[in-house]
């Protein structure tokens, strides 16, 4: 097992002066065949990492490579061994998922003749293929997340970036979804790079984890590893110790005022 | 700034053309003059709220307010007091122009504020009526992405009646009506809350000083105006109790059919590979949105309106000059789907290998093939219906349409990727939809007073050409680097 995503020194600068500091300086390895989850709270860096990492984006300094191929220099490389389930995607309203689906294989040059095949396979997987000519503009979130994750299969990548994959599908496709992550890992070899809020999906699948917050990695390791570092009992715990949350008693300070007051 | 219009600025407009506004009002064309003036006036207020609020159908914000203690007709009603200063300050200028011309003849204190409360009635009447217009269909259509699409299709085709009424005006329909004293025209207009407070307008300035004279014109066209306006409220409440709600009719779905001929034969003349299905998947997603296909008819419907009602070129250029801008802005409908899904539908490319150049590439045969076709056929149509026009300057004429059209469709696509437009309400289209208008119209007629019309088509074409080339380089490697 060899690295296949590698980060040197990766910076991503926003604003007047860099002021902004959404990735900085970040140092990363991900072997393949490996699913590695990175945490962090909203607007810690972890899309901007995805979207650099994806060469949607370019960084302000440093550099990486996916599976060999340098993001600054091979860009075209990357995208063609990399699929994308992005937090905010886009999506074309007015086709139907299989329609949507046909159209994400051209872009990614899928093989005209195995097309049709492989989209009706996917929409059999993601349980689909009787709505599969329907107008995407009827489909719920959840149903229109699972198109969206087939269409980041839909060209067999050998890295796949999933930010965010669940949080808008119900617990039965939940499940199917972490099961399709499963078998994609163990079975089929692919490296997952999961960015995620949910902390029990980020331990039950990865292998490790990183923490990002305010651009830095400030965690690296095993669930295990991190939870004992930290001193806490779980990862949520952890998770809170690390990056800083809200104690308890001051939850409802909001209100303590006006309770006075009355 | 209103005092200083009410005071100074409409009493010095009325004195400039004082004589010619008194001898029409005296006239025996005032009544329907006046009539269709206030009609168009009335048809503004009643659609563009409407209009408005259909263009961005969207039910989060309602969701809100339904979720609060307050009754769907008092949220209604909020809007209506909430919008009414703006539109107040319209009905001040036109009030305004009205009292300042009949105050010189000796219309008393009493008919000034009867006047100013006939503005009153009327137009807010059919501000109110289209408040609760907008709100009910904002809530019915609001919920899903077909109703979205549906309204925003309605709220373009809205335009036209008022768009027609004024080119019709403004074409001379209204001498035509006020000379012949059509009237079939009188009887039809005097069924709008408009024409009442029209005669009443008139009748004073037939009888300046003197409300005895006219007290019984007074009592019943300013107590109609009154009912309406109560009636108007009542029933407008009562309507959206029942309906300004989030209650969903029913869940459809639309589906999509198996490709026609029309898509196998495109995907065919393409070549069949994964760009053929990009193109096909433009044209699909294209095609589906009611609101593209009602731009359409717009730009259709402005061709025929200025035709009809405000000229008809008798020979082929005028007809040309008359049709560029049109281009333009349909162009700029058409291409302008590149950014308007916003940046995730973009990034989908930025993402893909190779992305943005098939995207650019996409977007121009897509666009070319829309615009241009449409062009010409309308083209084509309008030089047809000339008297006389022979074979070689009619497929001249096309020939230009053809190139220019396909120019701006290259312009227009430059525009949007050095400015990227996310929304059709942003002010980057807007920039964009003048932008290419002007270039299309302004700077073509600039070039015939300069270069004569055949050079000027031949510049004409250099300049759209390479200034869409460029726009588009630029544009290319902006939207590469955009975040």
């Amino acid at each position: 097992m060899g690295i296949i995503i590698r980060t040197k020194d990766l910076c991503k600068y926003y604003g007047k002066g860099d002021a902004i500091k959404a990735v900085d300086g970040l140092n990363l390895e991900v072997e393949e065949g490996e699913t590695f989850g990175l945490l962090g709270p909203n607007g810690a860096g972890k899309t901007t990492t995805v979207r650099m990492l994806n060469c949607i984006i370019k960084p302000s300094r440093g550099d990486a490579w996916v599976s060999g191929h340098d993001i600054l220099k091979e860009p075209d490389e990357v995208k063609r061994v990399t699929g994308l389930l992005a937090e905010s995607p886009g999506l074309y309203e007015k086709l139907s998922a299989y329609e949507f689906l046909e159209f994400m294989a051209a872009l990614y040059d899928v093989p005209g003749e195995i097309v049709p095949e492989r989209v009706d396979d996917l929409l059999q997987l993601f349980n689909l293929k009787e709505r599969r000519d329907h107008l995407l503009e009827g489909y719920s979130r959840g149903m229109k997340q699972k198109v969206l994750l087939a269409a980041a299969l839909i060209h067999d990548p050998a890295v796949l970036f999933l930010d965010e994959p669940t949080s808008t599908l119900d617990p039965r496709a939940a499940l199917m979804v972490k099961d399709l992550i499963k078998e994609l890992a163990d079975q089929a070899g692919k490296t997952i790079f999961i960015c995620s809020h949910i902390l029990p999906i980020v331990e039950e699948l990865c292998d490790r984890i990183g923490i990002i917050d305010q651009g830095r990695l400030i965690a690296l390791g095993t669930v295990d590893e991190i939870v004992s570092q930290s001193g806490k009992d779980t990862l949520e715990d952890a998770f809170m110790d690390i990056t800083g949350g809200v104690e308890e008693k001051e939850l409802l300070a909001w209100r303590r005022r006006g309770a006075e007051e009355a | 700034m209103l005092a200083f219009y009410v005071w100074f600025a409409a009493p010095a407009i009325v004195d400039s053309v004082f004589d010619d506004a008194m001898a029409f009002l005296l006239s025996q064309g005032a009544i329907a003059g006046v009539q269709v003036l206030l009609l168009v006036v009335f048809i503004w207020f009643l659609f563009f709220p409407v209009s408005l609020s259909l263009k961005d159908v969207e039910t989060n914000q309602l969701q809100i307010f339904l979720s609060a203690p307050v009754k769907p007709s008092d949220l209604l009603l909020g809007e209506f007091v909430g919008v009414m200063p703006f539109y107040g300050i319209a009905i001040a200028l036109l009030a305004g122009f009205f009292t300042a011309l009949l105050i010189p003849i000796g219309i008393g204190v009493v008919q000034t504020a009867i006047i100013i409360l006939v503005f009153i009635l009327v137009f807010f009447s059919a501000l109110w009526i289209g408040t609760v217009v907008a709100g009910v269909l904002r809530a019915k259509l609001g919920g899903s992405e077909r109703g979205r699409d549906i309204g925003k299709a309605m709220g373009f085709l809205l335009a036209l009646p008022v768009v027609g009424i004024m080119y019709a005006v403004m074409g001379g329909a209204l001498e035509t009506i006020t000379e012949s004293g059509a009237v079939g025209a009188l009887e039809f207009l005097s069924i709008f809350p408009s024409s009442w407070g029209a005669s009443l307008i008139v009748e004073f300035a037939a009888n300046p000083g003197s409300i005895g004279a006219v007290w019984m014109e007074t009592f019943m066209n300013l107590g109609g105006l009154v009912i309406f306006l109560l009636a108007s409220l009542w029933l407008g409440t009562e309507l959206a109790k029942r309906t300004y709600t989030l209650e969903t009719a029913g869940f459809g779905f639309s589906k999509a059919g198996s490709d026609g001929i029309a898509y196998r034969t495109l995907r065919s003349a393409m070549g069949g590979g994964p760009f053929a299905t990009i193109i096909v998947s433009f044209m699909k997603d294209y095609g589906r949105r009611l609101q593209n296909i009602s731009r359409l008819g717009y730009i259709i419907g402005i061709m025929v309106l200025i035709n009809v009602f405000l000229v008809r070129p008798d020979e082929p250029f005028g007809i040309l000059i008359i049709s560029q801008a049109l281009f333009g802005l349909l162009a700029v409908f058409v291409v302008g789907e590149v950014t308007v899904r916003g940046k995730p539908a973009l990034f989908i490319y930025r993402k893909a290998p190779r992305g943005i150049k098939r995207l650019i590439g996409a977007r121009l045969i897509h666009g070319w093939m829309i615009t241009v076709t449409t062009a010409v056929i309308l083209l084509a149509i309008q030089l047809m219906l000339l008297p006389e026009i022979e074979l070689l300057p009619f497929l001249g004429y096309l020939g230009f349409a053809f190139a220019v059209s396909a120019g701006f469709v290259v312009t227009a696509l430059g525009f949007f990727l050095v400015m990227p437009a996310f929304s059709d309400k942003s002010g980057e289209f807007m920039i964009a939809t003048i932008g290419v208008a002007m270039i299309a119209s302004m700077a073509f007629v600039a070039l015939v007073i300069a270069l004569g019309e055949f050079w000027a088509m031949v510049a004409h074409l250099c300049l759209i050409w390479s200034l869409g080339g460029i726009l588009l380089l630029i544009g290319a490697s902006r939207i590469r680097q955009l975040e």
